[in-house]
């Protein structure tokens, strides 16, 4: 089996009109072993600006960690936010420095641009291959089935209402076909002057 | 050949002292001055500019006031580049605390972990000592608002009130007369104090906005807000501190009429 | 195969380890102690590797002592569990990871209670309770049944005693013994560790 799929989990971002939606499932386990239900893989990096990481939670932890570093020195050194988009720059090429022993992760980035407002998603592999689409992006255990609900359900200038609609439900219903993901959803929906952060009950097995 | 002087240490003289360490210090009596005060609802560093040429890029916020992490701030007295070495180093060593232990760095820490890296350059051979003294502020769950002050031997302490850079004993008495008789002060009467402090021990005749840079740290809702105040606040400050020290002025010369001439 | 097992409450965290000390097919003692005190108000426990156990968790708690000497305060629970995860993870990368499972465990004044559950890849988290080894297995349903927020000690000693009955009737290693032992603001007890004898009388009253 994958080590990507050792403790299971998924991600999902979407862009929405001026605004972007991700969502993120609860679970921590060990292979089939359920550890925790209130595991959140979405991590806040600036203000407008969120950070999800599936697969290997110890690597989970460690490229969060070692982001937040060079994110933090780059805040003080420029006396300015860092956009989404430098970000996931740095995010890749962090990525790739390890091209031959990877962190065994696979990032999404959503957040907007801190001046234009810009909405901006963005996924990678474990080695830091970008991917900037203009709909959506999935990542996990259950990236597949994500893929087809988004497919689905998405579709171009959803308002902020709408938009938690479709990653609510993309989000549910693709990972109650997997074992591996769910026990309960966080969303968070950031908008120019907001952020909404929802819970989701989901089926608990 | 030039290996044999640049990779000799500083060695006691035959008064023994460091005549390297005390040269740095003579240096940095000579640079704008920064002082720092520690109040009981925040804690604000004040720093005078020398470089006021209209020309100057206005785009970097404070020139002499560099945020260091969540939780602190410093400003610098001495050569820019040498500052510049360690502020950036001072960031280095307050995000690899944050990296290992997953909380921010208490502030003693800090200082302490930078006071070791500048006494190093006071022992060990073919390097010079940092030209540049430090006033930090910052706030820690540990210990609250905190005001260290550290200079070029690598020595380090913690204040309520002090100041390094031109004048600096004449504002530090100034400092120990004004806050004397209270045990604490409130931010805003600080920042007054920090003016008046400031225009006392300047040389130049007249204090200016521009001349003064000012930052307050205060902890709101469990975050550490830091703020530069505007020019027009400073030039408020600065106004309120003229005005008070015209009305003494007058009430001096008016006490000095009424008295009968002998 | 052998076993950890913690629980948190409000104000304290138990920590319970089986005594047994395996290699290959033989028993070579019986009464190890697995739940090591690091400094006045943190416990860790670990099991794995045999000699990975003992160098990691010394390791840890030395440190954790000289940045006590260093500085004249404790590094908190949380930062402590932090440190040591990140070693862990370090080390997994390099050429001599170390093989150890642990819950790091402690109390402090301004942030309460913390277990942290870390595995041999340093996969960490923060739990209410939790267990390591195979005799974990058969205790998350006991956990989830009798485990409530505003739990006591005495209900946590006893959900143990139900979780190592458990153990003893299902597993097919033998693990006699566990030792207990609890932190609070009190700092660090070890209880009356729960054996088979203890149980045997535990079983009749109930």
């Amino acid at each position: 089996m994958s080590i990507l799929a050792y403790n299971g989990g998924c991600v999902v971002a979407m862009r929405g009109k001026d605004c972007v939606a991700i969502a993120t499932d609860h679970r921590f386990g060990v292979q089939a072993q359920t550890i925790s239900t209130d595991f959140k893989k979405v991590f806040k990096i600036a203000p407008r600006m969120f950070l999800g990481l599936t697969g290997l939670q110890t690597d989970i932890l460690t490229v969060r960690d070692r982001l937040m570093f060079r994110k933090n020195l780059y805040e003080t050194r420029e006396n300015r936010e860092m956009a989404p988009k430098p970000f996931s720059a740095m995010l890749s090429s962090f990525l790739y420095e390890h091209r031959f022993g990877p962190y065994f992760i696979e990032p999404v980035v959503a957040g907007l641009d801190p001046k234009t407002l810009k909405p901006f998603v963005c996924n990678m592999d474990l080695i830091g291959c970008p991917n900037e689409p203009d709909d959506f992006v999935v990542a996990g255990t259950c990236a597949e089935q994500l893929y087809g609900m988004c497919e689905t359900l998405w579709k171009p200038d959803l308002d902020p209402k709408q938009l938690f609609e479709v990653i609510s439900q993309s989000m549910m219903n693709a990972f109650d076909r997997d074992a591996m993901s769910g026990w309960g959803a966080t969303v968070y929906i950031i908008e120019k002057d907001t952020i909404t952060e929802r819970t989701l009950k989901t089926r608990m097995d | 050949m030039a290996r044999r002087y640049d990779s000799r240490t500083t060695i006691f003289s035959p008064e023994g002292r460091l005549y390297q360490v005390e040269y740095a210090m003579e240096a940095i009596s000579h640079a704008g001055t920064c002082l720092g005060i520690l109040a009981e609802d925040g804690i604000l560093l004040a720093a005078e500019c020398r470089s006021t040429n209209k020309l100057l890029d206005s785009a970097i916020p404070s020139e002499k006031i560099y945020r260091l992490n969540e939780n602190m701030v410093c400003s610098v007295a001495g050569i820019t580049s040498d500052a510049n070495v360690l502020t950036a180093e001072l960031r280095l060593i307050a995000q690899r605390y944050q990296f290992s232990y997953g909380e921010v760095i208490p502030c003693e820490q800090l200082v302490s972990h930078l006071c070791d890296i500048k006494q190093a350059y006071t022992q060990y051979g073919g390097k010079r000592p940092f030209g540049v003294s430090l006033l930090y502020m910052g706030w820690d769950n540990k210990y609250g608002y905190q005001l260290y002050q550290s200079d070029p031997s690598g020595n380090y302490g913690g204040w309520k009130a002090t100041c390094i850079g031109n004048n600096f004993g004449a504002a530090i008495s100034m400092l120990k007369q004004e806050l004397a008789d209270k045990p604490s002060i409130k931010l805003e009467e600080a920042k007054d104090l920090a003016v008046k402090v400031l225009s006392l021990t300047l040389d130049t005749t007249k204090l200016t906005p521009e001349k003064v840079e000012m930052a307050t740290l205060q902890r709101v809702n469990n975050t550490t807000v830091y703020s530069v105040l505007e020019k027009p606040d400073v030039e408020k400050l600065i106004e309120k501190y003229n005005k008070l020290q015209a009305e003494t002025e007058a009430a001096k010369k008016e006490k000095q009429a009424k008295q009968p001439k002998s | 195969m052998e076993t950890l097992l913690g629980i948190k409450g409000k104000d304290f965290v138990m920590l319970a380890a089986d005594t047994t000390h395996a290699r290959s097919i033989i028993v070579m003692k019986e009464d190890q102690n697995k739940i090591h005190k690091v400094s006045d108000n943190l416990l860790i426990s670990t099991t794995g590797e045999s000699g990975d156990t003992e160098q990691f968790t010394e390791f840890i708690s030395k440190n954790i002592a000289l940045y006590k000497m260093r500085n004249g305060y404790d590094l908190s629970p949380r930062a402590a569990a932090h440190f040591t995860r990140k070693n862990l993870a370090d080390y997994l990368r390099s050429r001599t990871p170390y093989q150890v499972f642990m819950f790091v465990a402690g109390y402090d004044e301004t942030e309460g209670a913390e277990l942290a559950f870390i595995d041999y890849l340093a996969n960490a988290k923060s739990l209410n309770y939790a267990g390591h080894g195979y005799g974990a297995m058969f205790c998350s349903s006991i956990y989830d049944r009798y485990w409530h927020p505003n739990i006591t000690q005495d209900e946590a000693y006893d959900i143990f005693k139900k979780c190592i009955v458990e153990i003893q009737k299902r597993l097919v290693v033998n693990l006699k013994n566990f030792n207990v032992s609890v932190v609070d603001k009190d700092g660090v007890r070890n209880l009356e560790p729960i054996s088979a004898q203890s149980l045997t009388d535990y079983n009749a009253s109930s």
